[in-house]
């Protein structure tokens, strides 16, 4: 039991993290040109501000299926 | 993976910068404006669109129509300058490549400017410091009085040494064709070696370039044929790598002895939608030729940009657009200041 709760806790961590990687990825490029285009046009920080965090909702998959397997897969 | 920003660029940041300048350009309704200001109307006009910092700092030592033109190209120069330096890795080199051209340009204007007798403030006016020269070697350029110092000069700032042949030429024939000619085919060559086109993105880039190439040597070859002038004496002056237009094309071009014998070889060519109104008149224009010519090179260059946006196409789109800019500004101050009508002045424009 302990053996698989162990593991329930390294699917969860890998979800978290990979889906982190993958978030870290896709903002590079979107925070870079996010703050290109606010240097130019302070105007712009709305929409650059939504579209920065865009990539944030892949964090979020991950961090559901963590919970899921957290708090639900042991109780199964 | 990770490395891969340093060495190839930072694309993303550049190119948005350069789309958030690109919709501070003025469009269509600010010339209309301009044409009915007065030159010290457009002087406030353009501090209020993008040309303030220029404007402010030139006012004490420039007006009307001297403080306009210094402060458009100062203001073009500054910009060009900016983005270079914010760019880095693969991204930079190959914009400094193309901004190379600047310093030809620079190189041009003070030999010609010499050469006509010009005053220093005349040539200073037609200066863009937005290649590796700046505006202090530009100044060391101009205060020399003699042709070879300057050539020799420029060969040692810019790492382009013109070969004795082509300035003895120069001396020879008495004037600046062989030595432009030269700087413009060596500017190509060099353009197109720095390119690697091992990527999609640098595969256009360099399509585009030898688009850029067909447009020069088409306006090469219709300004001679304006002139008279056709067959071999012409095939000197073109720059070999066109896309479009290849050495035997460009032959059958400058043989034809008028515009009217050329128009089947140009009718294939894509630039001609944009020249074939300018062709059909009686008296062909060349003021009219080139703008439609600059016309299909922004439109290129706003195709290109937008088939692989993190590129350098939409950087390039940019500077086209901002020199064509520039241009209306100096063509609208120009034209009020020598009492030209509106509508030749609205004509003259590259909208």
């Amino acid at each position: 039991m302990a053996a698989d709760l162990g593991m329930i806790m390294i699917g969860a961590g890998i979800a978290v993290g990979l889906t982190g990687l993958g978030a870290g990825l896709a903002e590079k490029d979107v925070g870079a040109a996010a703050v290109g285009a606010i240097t130019e046009d302070v105007g712009l920080f709305g929409k650059a501000m939504v579209l920065m965090v865009l990539p944030e909702t892949i964090v979020i998959f991950g961090l559901v299926i963590a919970i899921l397997g957290v708090f639900v897969l042991p109780n199964m | 993976m990770f490395g891969r920003k340093g060495k190839k660029g930072n694309y993303a940041y550049t190119v948005a910068r350069v789309k958030a300048k690109k919709s501070q350009l003025m469009g269509d309704d600010a010339y209309q404006k301009m044409l009915m200001m007065s030159l010290p109307e457009i002087s406030r006009f353009i501090s209020e669109t993008g040309y303030s910092k220029e404007i402010t700092s030139m006012t004490g030592k420039f007006t009307g129509i001297n403080l306009i033109e210094h402060a458009t190209y100062a203001n073009m120069a500054s910009v060009f300058t900016s983005i270079l330096d914010s760019a880095t890795g693969e991204l930079k080199d190959t914009l400094a490549a193309d901004l190379e051209r600047w310093d030809i340009w620079n190189l041009k204007i003070i030999l010609r400017g010499k050469s006509f007798g010009i005053d220093l403030d005349s040539i200073r006016e037609d200066l863009v410091p937005a290649g590796v020269l700046d505006a202090e070697d530009l100044e060391k350029l101009m205060s020399l009085d003699v042709d070879d110092d300057i050539i020799a000069n420029y060969g040692r700032m810019t790492g382009v040494s013109i070969p004795q042949s082509v300035v003895a030429e120069y001396k020879a024939q008495g004037n600046l064709a062989p030595i432009e000619d030269f700087l413009d085919k060596h500017h190509f060559e060099r353009l197109l070696a720095t390119i690697d086109s091992r990527s999609r993105p640098t595969r256009l880039y360099q399509e585009f370039i030898r688009k850029i190439i067909d447009t020069i040597n088409l306006e090469t070859i219709l300004k001679l044929k304006l002139e008279g002038i056709h067959g071999e004496p012409v095939m000197k002056y073109i720059i070999s790598g066109g896309k479009d237009i290849d050495k035997k094309l460009a032959t059958q071009l400058a043989n034809a002895e008028t515009i009217a014998e050329a128009e089947n070889d140009l009718a294939q060519l894509d630039m001609y939608e944009f020249i074939k109104d300018a062709l059909g008149k009686d008296t062909h224009s060349l003021k009219d030729i080139v703008a439609g010519l600059r016309r299909y090179k922004m439109k290129e260059a706003s195709t290109f940009s937008h088939l692989y946006p993190l590129s350098i196409i939409p950087i390039i789109d940019y500077m086209l657009h901002k020199e064509n800019e520039v241009n209306n500004i100096r063509i609208v101050a120009r034209g009020i200041d020598a009492g030209l009508d509106k509508e030749i002045i609205k004509g003259l424009l590259v909208i």
